[in-house]
């Protein structure tokens, strides 16, 4: 009778569990912060770190050997990488909105702000590689030219990334994937792209103006 | 405390106080090479 009991008890629980959850455990968690951030943090703390390691270079260059910058007989485009500039903090106005409108459900905000958001990398790497080609100097001329190909095409890489991971948001946004209450997936690749923001107010200050 | 990688609002205002930062930073410098 009891064996039936136990019996029954563990049928009950066995039938709750099918329908409340499919496919493999899910995995452990030892932190408190949510595994898609805590992954991205990580992330962004390697990459101030690779960061760093480029403007270290570039601050050797200019201080400790008190070389010319930029290098003789070259000039940098400042007007045109100001442009750009503005090009790419736009496009983290429009991130942000794009959020926002996620939060509080409103769809097509979400897409319009998010291909924006596309739009706006685009042209910045565009313009960027598009510098590359008229620039006039090549990263094995001088060691400020590679230093300012290694920085500017650091950040290019990180853009281009972004601009990744923009159109799997753009296509899931699309698909309808983000509601009020579930938009991760909205704002990690959002924190992301500040950060490669960020890292390029700090590239353009200190490479093209000071 | 502003904690940029918590969340997209926090980075965004971080990426503001950063930009505003910098520009006084790079204002001053460029200021004070033009007056030496």
């Amino acid at each position: 009778m009891e064996a039936a009991a136990v019996s029954g008890t563990h049928g009950s629980h066995a039938g709750v569990h099918d329908e409340e959850h499919h496919g493999p455990p899910e995995a452990n968690r030892s932190s408190r912060v949510e595994p898609q951030l805590l992954g991205m943090l990580l992330f962004i703390i390697s990459e101030v770190m690779v960061f760093g390691a480029f403007f270290t270079a570039y601050f050797f260059i200019r201080v400790v050997n008190g070389d010319q910058w930029p290098a003789e007989g070259t000039e940098l485009p400042k007007l045109i990488a100001g442009v750009n500039t503005a090009i790419l903090l736009s496009s983290s106005f429009t991130m942000h909105w794009a959020l926002e409108c996620a939060k509080s459900g409103n769809r097509f905000g979400l897409k319009a702000g998010i291909v924006t958001t596309l739009g706006l990398g685009a042209t910045f790497l565009f313009i960027q590689i598009n510098e590359y080609v008229h620039i006039g100097f090549s990263p094995a001329d001088t060691a400020q030219a590679s230093v300012f190909y290694g920085l500017t095409g650091l950040h290019g890489a990180h853009v281009f990334v972004g601009l990744t991971l923009l159109s799997m948001v753009t296509i899931r946004s699309f698909k309808g994937h983000f509601t009020p209450e579930e938009h991760r997936g909205v704002e990690v690749p959002g924190i992301y792209w500040h950060f490669v923001d960020v890292m390029w107010v700090i590239v353009y200050l200190s490479v093209y103006i000071i | 405390m502003l904690n940029p990688l918590r969340s997209e609002a926090e980075a965004f205002r971080f990426l503001i106080y950063v930009v505003v930062v910098a520009v006084l930073i790079a204002g001053f410098v460029l200021l004070v090479r033009a007056l030496v």
